[in-house]
């Protein structure tokens, strides 16, 4: 249960806030500050002036700028998801087509990249802060629900082991194609989208080798079972005889 | 939750902690976008979704499991006397795994890491007591459902605990497979499981495989 400021008496007046909520104002306020002062606490800081509270509030964050960063990405999880939903909507509603798996795919990782854009200088920065081993099990669990909702939009409904494959290919789809976006200087980025776009396409192919190689084992092991029966048979008929 | 303040504050905006998912009137000044990392997942049913979560990930392996054991015991005992009653009760099994297959879409689960090893271990087990006979092929049958009916009981309490109301459609569904496991259990007794040599501990030795292989498959 969340802790509020009540006011007098212990009631709640119309306009209570929780603390969480207050520092969720604060950082999406601080993002503003990023591209100038990076995921610090100076950005924490301005934020907070802006919302006419004191600097002092940015001690109550990390001074390393974690939470900042960690609000940002899961503020971007949850731009997508509406956008995934909104699209999906239109496609239940017959306003749209339903897109092949390759394309949505490219679409949704490029969405929820494009929206690092502005804050791109300061990109790598807040990637290596999200790998701090403090940080691991909070970006991890932002990215795993972050892909799990993507697969989930795209229509995967597997129930086994593939659902594992899906999900780490296209984890590492998306750190990748990160990773590029970080070093390219194409205009509108358009070497990493060729990047994605690649990195798509490997995927479906590889699944279609897999389903090819699991259909020719199939194959294989039917013509060996047969083999041996009818040289067990043979064998069977000559001790007769 | 306490949220102290000073450099050690773990805002709880985004750290893996059981949430009771739901749409929750809140007032914030200047209206904010919902704070809950989890509303993209079951938030519209207002369900607790870690507890459905196991619930669902482990029952799904159980029945996975099952259909493996049947298909092993069928590999060997397919054509002898007691083949129909095995693939009778086998059909009922892949019907359960279709339900809970459309379940685990429907709310999202994760399915166990460990469906590659139930699927070898499912099918040994099977085959493995099938090679001891007609009796040994029951006796597996009576020993995983039995275990397979407590623990469904026990999940019904735990739904009953949680809100009977909220999980009607869960408990139908879990209430109806526990009477058909029942009645395969009684099947397998019918069948002269008991008359299996080192009934007991053949007995045993399953239901301890049973109870370890759902204690893993709700965590991983």
């Amino acid at each position: 249960p969340s802790h509020s400021y009540t006011g007098q008496g212990g009631q709640q007046s119309e306009d209570y806030e929780s603390e969480e909520q207050l520092q969720h104002r604060i950082l999406t306020a601080a993002l503003e500050f990023v591209p100038e002062h990076g995921w610090t606490a100076e950005a924490i800081a301005e934020g907070a002036k802006t919302l006419g509270l004191s600097v002092a509030a940015a001690g109550m964050f990390h001074s390393d700028g974690s939470e900042l960063i960690l609000h940002f990405v899961s503020e971007c999880n949850s731009k997508l998801s509406e956008l995934l939903q909104k699209e999906q909507k239109l496609v239940q509603l017959g306003e749209a087509e339903k897109k092949p798996i390759d394309e949505f795919l490219r679409d949704a990782v490029e969405a929820r990249l494009r929206m690092l854009i502005p804050y791109i200088e300061k990109w790598p920065q807040a990637l290596s802060i999200l790998l701090l081993p403090r940080n691991i099990p909070s970006s991890l669990n932002l990215l795993t629900s972050m892909i799990d909702d993507i697969w989930h939009y795209a229509g995967d409904q597997s129930t086994d082991f593939s659902w594992y494959t899906r999900r780490a290919v296209l984890t590492g789809i998306y750190n990748t194609t990160e990773l590029v976006m970080m070093q390219d200087s194409s205009p509108g980025f358009e070497d990493t989208w060729r990047f994605l776009e690649n990195r798509v396409a490997d995927a479906m192919a590889m699944s279609s080798t897999a389903s090819q190689v699991q259909s020719t084992g199939e194959a294989v092991v039917q013509g060996l079972m047969g083999a041996a029966v009818t040289v067990s048979k043979a064998e069977t008929s000559r001790a007769v005889r | 939750m306490a949220a102290a303040a000073g450099p050690s504050v773990r805002c709880w905006l985004w750290q893996r902690r059981p949430l009771l998912c739901g749409p929750g009137p809140r007032p914030v000044p200047g209206g904010g976008a919902p704070l809950r990392p989890c509303s993209t997942r079951g938030a519209q049913r207002g369900i607790h979704k870690p507890v459905i979560d196991r619930i669902i990930r482990v029952d799904h392996a159980g029945e996975f499991g099952a259909n493996r054991i049947y298909a092993g015991q069928m590999a060997v005992l397919g054509r002898s006397g007691v083949g129909p009653v095995i693939q009778q009760m086998w059909n009922q099994e892949k019907e359960h795994l279709k339900k809970f297959n459309e379940l685990m879409v429907a709310y999202r689960v994760r399915p166990t890491v460990l469906l590659p090893f139930w699927n070898v271990a499912g099918f040994v087990l099977g085959a493995g007591s099938a090679l001891l006979g007609k009796k040994g092929a029951m006796a597996c049958t009576v020993a995983v459902e039995e275990s397979i009916s407590e623990h469904y009981n026990n999940q019904i309490r735990t739904l009953i605990e949680e809100d009977p109301e909220k999980y009607k459609e869960l408990l139908q569904v879990i209430k109806q497979f526990r009477d058909e496991e029942q009645e395969h259990h009684d099947i397998g007794l019918e069948h002269d499981a008991e008359a299996t040599p080192a009934y007991s501990v053949l007995k045993t030795a399953i239901q301890l495989g049973c109870k370890a292989a759902i204690f893993l498959s709700e965590r991983i």
